[in-house]
């Protein structure tokens, strides 16, 4: 159960973004038809009605927290994130984002090598040495799966090719 | 094509060694998974999925139905040795579980579990051979009115019933529905939400949206705090489950299959309301209720019954309506979906021997997981043993090449890798995945019923209520609503006044 104050934040995000979806994401990114016979069939209906439920939710979900007696510090989700924590959540993302882009370059079987051993050291693992050969064996196992097997073409990379 | 003669060519698909290898192999994965603590079921699936892919139709569906039967046991492994279920339904098994591992009873907590699951599995079975043909001839004079009320009903009660707050659970499915907007219309053909790019022009890949909304979480919140995943693991004891404990067990175990069937065929309950409702219904039916909660047999025999009853139930829905009626059996429509087959009531017309090749191989299903289960029990403390650190990094790597080998697109790991951060500020801000991802499955279906009920009736919204079908869809979806808001409210006052006499007795001065 979130506090009052995180909920109302909740409420008012999901009406910030039906709002958005309903006022400029539709009109801009749905192309409509010049004729539509009926108003059912346009394109933009459907994500309409979703906009206005959403709107409606995210209205009510402010309103509830905003009238609801508060949840006692006791039961309430502490959203708060601590240092390392932060640290921790950070290089996770510029790992995976780094991962993702030299998927192409670097190759599959590379990048994942990289990102297995790059995430043991992050948590701080006792099992250094396990996690290296695992992180070596898993994706060159897989690597040889998908391209034998399923027949699928796994990006090589422009560094090292396998056979 | 007959009754016998879809029977015959089911029976003859299900045959062949392969069909048997890979159930057996899908439910010792399963039964793997669900022991591992941080795995679950749902990951297990979702991770198997991608590999079904160059297999046969019937390999590759009976691979991940023995994975989902294999993982619902599997949990109930953590859930008794170590406290910590491999699945939400396993959480009724650990109340009586883990105090019987306590006081060096987990051999026979253990014993009672596979035993009650496998029972209770075969009469879910059972229950969805019976059922789900006739359910499905049924629905055949369904149109786009019935079905458009029939995917609301369902969508509300998978809203309700998933999280703690309903409209958080609308929430997450109008999510769910506007990302399944995305692509081309299919009726116009015009662009929606692609914003100039080719990849989005067919809308977001299902699989990637699943592993990441499923799987990538789970390693954002290990990475985040890599500590909560420690864990004690109990021993196995040396008492063995003994036939009078058994016997006076078996009411129990029969009851909670039957509330598993009822609940599971029901779209959106799952596992978990089923175990603790056939568990408490033990509890009040059973001379030993005093025991209940501090080691008793048959509590873990009622939980464990309630939890494997929905497992061949949810398949009913599925199967007859096309509808998924949880999180693993959407992720089961994929497979499907992946071989050109659409579940539904065409699938019994026009792939019957598929089908009754499934209820073959789901009835051997039950028999493998009696022996799989047997030896993971024994074999849990070095299930047990595989370090997180090296778990999540290796799930990771698992879920980049099996959402790659989908289409062959890295525009696929994208979008996992966006949905596992909307799936980790979802599961942070307490918004339920599980409608988001029935109602991103079944948003093509619902806009299509949708739009092609007022075409039909010239834009007249009294289609919606034409006949006695959708009449009822919308009073049961009225009552669901009523029922879950007032359980919201209750739940919810439970829970202040429990939190507020805790921190009253906190605060009374010592004696």
């Amino acid at each position: 159960m979130l506090s009052r104050r995180d909920e109302i934040l909740v409420g008012l995000g999901v009406t910030l973004l039906a709002a958005l979806t309903l006022w400029w994401l539709i009109p801009a990114y749905v192309v409509i038809p010049r004729r539509v016979p009926i108003k059912a069939l346009s394109p933009a209906f459907w994500p309409m009605v979703i906009g206005w439920v959403m709107l409606i939710c995210g209205l009510a979900v402010v309103i509830r927290a905003a009238m609801a007696p508060p949840p006692p510090d006791a039961i309430a989700d502490d959203l708060r994130v601590s240092r390392p924590e932060a640290m921790r959540m950070g290089a996770l993302a510029v790992l995976l984002i780094a991962g993702f882009y030299s998927l192409r370059t670097v190759g599959m079987v590379w990048t994942s090598m990289v990102l297995f051993v790059a995430l043991v050291f992050l948590t701080g693992s006792k099992h250094r040495v396990l996690g290296v050969v695992a992180a070596i064996l898993l994706p060159l196992a897989l690597y040889f799966f998908f391209t034998k097997v399923a027949g699928v073409a796994i990006p090589q990379g422009r560094i090292v090719r396998l056979p | 094509m007959t009754f016998m003669e879809a029977l015959a060519a089911g029976f003859t698909l299900v045959a062949q060694w392969e069909s048997i290898a890979f159930l057996a192999l899908g439910v010792t994965i399963g039964v793997i998974a669900g022991a591992i603590p941080g795995m679950s079921a749902t990951m297990a699936v979702a991770l198997t999925l991608p590999f079904t892919f160059a297999l046969q139709p019937i390999f590759g569906i009976l691979l991940l139905l023995g994975v989902y039967k294999g993982g619902i046991f599997g949990g109930s492994i953590p859930a008794i040795l170590i406290k910590t279920p491999g699945t939400p339904a396993s959480s009724a098994t650990a109340l009586d579980g883990y105090p019987m591992a306590e006081q060096g009873r987990a051999g026979e907590a253990l014993s009672m579990s596979l035993y009650a699951s496998c029972i209770a599995d075969f009469i879910s079975n059972i229950a969805l051979i019976l059922f789900a043909a006739w359910l499905a001839s049924f629905a055949l004079n369904f149109g786009p009115p019935e079905m458009f009320t029939l995917i609301v009903f369902s969508l509300t009660i998978i809203a309700g019933v998933s999280g703690d707050s309903l409209v958080k659970g609308i929430i997450a499915a109008t999510l769910g529905l506007l990302l399944a907007t995305i692509g081309l219309d299919f009726i116009g053909g015009t662009e929606r939400f692609t914003f100039g790019s080719v990849d989005m022009r067919g809308g977001l890949n299902f699989v990637a949206v699943l592993i990441g909304l499923f799987a990538l979480p789970e390693i954002i919140a290990y990475i985040r705090n890599p500590e909560a995943k420690k864990h004690r693991v109990r021993g196995m004891g040396y008492s063995r489950l003994k036939w009078p404990d058994f016997r006076r067990s078996l009411k129990s175990i029969f009851r909670g299959s039957a509330i598993g069937v009822f609940l599971g065929a029901i779209p959106g309950i799952g596992a978990a309301p089923s175990a603790f409702l056939s568990y408490s219904e033990a509890r009040r039916a059973s001379p030993q209720r005093e025991n209940f909660g501090k080691g008793e047999v048959e509590g873990v025999a009622a939980a464990e019954a309630g939890n494997n009853g929905v497992a061949g139930a949810t398949l009913i829905p599925l199967l007859s309506l096309g509808i998924p009626g949880d999180v693993i059996t959407a992720i089961i429509i994929g497979a499907f979906m992946v071989h050109n087959l659409t579940p539904g009531p065409l699938l019994f017309v026009n792939n019957a021997d598929i089908v009754y090749a499934l209820f073959i191989g789901l009835i051997a299903s039950s028999f493998l997981l009696l022996i799989v289960g047997a030896v993971a029990i024994r074999a849990f403390r070095y299930i047990a043993d595989i370090p997180s650190d090296l778990l999540f990094p290796g799930v990771l790597v698992l879920c980049i090449f099996g959402v790659y080998a989908i289409n062959n697109s890295i525009f696929d790991v994208a979008v996992m890798l966006v949905m596992g951060v909307v799936g980790y500020i979802m599961l942070l801000l307490r918004f339920p995945a599980a409608p988001f991802l029935i109602a991103f499955i079944l948003g093509p279906m619902l806009e299509n019923s949708f739009r092609q009920a007022l075409l039909m009736s010239r834009g007249n919204l009294e289609i919606f209520v034409r006949g006695p079908i959708t009449i009822l869809f919308w009073c049961l979806t009225i009552l669901s609503v009523v029922m879950i808001i007032r359980a919201t409210m209750r739940a919810a006052r439970l829970k202040r006044e429990a939190a507020r006499s805790a921190s009253r007795v906190a605060a009374e001065p010592k004696a």
